[in-house]
């Protein structure tokens, strides 16, 4: 093997993770290759001190108090989901109500009653210019969860 | 070492499937600790990584149905942790710019860094801090290779399915992540003991 083929075998000889037909192999260009031997080396050394690196733990208190965090944060998730959908159906039905009865006094103006017509028009082509958006965003978002 | 997809994995999940908020829990307890310590892996900050570990089970509740049994629940879990993380970072480096570009701060090779990695080190000896903050700066994929092979203890296996790799690129990955380590220590100062 050249020493291009052999570097990534290097690092499965390194961690002991090589089947014996390779590993023979690699000893056999190490013993050749006296480039590579000190790449090896130098790698074995890296090694040995990462080997040594550990991350410090978290207090027992902190894990004991895992799950609740977890929880919390879906439940108030699942809270202001159903406080969303609440207010949405509240408001909708209000602004029908307010529509209907503005729309259907014969005492309003004609001028307002066209004006706030207009005003809710547009409000509803901005929520829906805002819905379309999201979705193509949530269709086309690179980090959203992904799927295997 | 992350534990193996068991059969009680497999039943966790579908009892959490149907809103059994215990068998959630039970998954949570079962893989919270290599969860955390990835995401600490990642981020190089305890807060965050507890936030950011937690965040990814919530997630994983909450997307439930569209696990496939057929695979691996921690490769699951882990995609969608490893993306949070990524996301963390872009933010965090966007905020580090917008900050250096207010101070106007002459030298720019110099990364202000918002969480302070070697606190997270059980040794605290120099060297190692030294290699932390190596770790640190390597780009995402090869930061996230060593602290996969180097921290969690994963096999080449496992890291393979864990990443969705070949084999082939776990190697690869890896011997250009360590010999970029390699390269940025030697040109650091103070690191005699690793110089090769």
């Amino acid at each position: 093997m050249k020493c291009e083929e052999i570097r990534p075998w290097l690092m499965a000889y390194l961690d002991g993770e090589i089947e014996q037909r390779e590993k023979s192999e690699v000893e056999k260009h190490l013993a050749d290759c006296e480039s590579c031997r000190r790449e090896y080396e130098s790698f074995a050394r890296l090694k040995e001190v990462t080997n040594r690196m550990r991350f410090a733990d978290l207090s027992d208190q902190l894990w004991a108090g895992y799950w609740k965090g977890v929880y919390r944060r879906i439940e108030r998730g699942t809270g202001w989901i159903f406080l969303s959908i609440g207010a949405i159906i509240l408001l909708a039905f209000g602004a029908y109500q307010f529509f209907k009865e503005l729309l259907t006094d014969p005492h309003v103006s004609l001028v307002v009653k066209v004006g706030v017509s207009a005003c809710a028009f547009g409000a509803i082509v901005l929520l829906v210019s805002i819905i379309r958006e999201r979705l193509f965003l949530f269709r086309t978002e690179r980090y959203r969860e992904v799927e295997r | 070492m992350v534990q193996r997809m068991t059969d009680e994995d497999s039943d966790l999940i579908l009892m959490s499937k149907k809103g059994r908020m215990e068998a959630f829990r039970k998954l949570v307890e079962k893989y919270k600790k290599p969860a955390f310590f990835m995401a600490l892996g990642l981020v190089g900050n305890r807060d965050d990584a507890y936030d950011l570990s937690q965040e990814a089970f919530i997630r994983v509740y909450r997307n439930l149905s569209r696990f496939n049994p057929r695979h691996r629940f921690f490769s699951w879990f882990y995609a969608i942790l490893s993306n949070l993380c990524k996301n963390h970072l872009r933010g965090r480096q966007v905020r580090e710019e917008y900050v250096r570009d207010r101070q106007n701060t002459a030298d720019c090779g110099h990364q202000e860094n918002a969480a302070p990695g070697p606190d997270i080190l059980l040794e605290q000896d120099e060297a190692s801090r030294r290699l932390w903050q190596e770790i640190e700066r390597l780009p995402f994929e090869f930061r996230e290779i060593i602290v996969l092979k180097n921290f969690q203890g994963l096999s080449y296996k496992e890291i393979s399915a864990m990443l969705d790799i070949p084999m082939g690129t776990v190697m690869s990955r890896l011997y250009h992540a360590r010999k970029k380590l390699k390269d940025n220590l030697q040109t650091a100062d103070g690191m005699r003991a690793y110089e090769v």
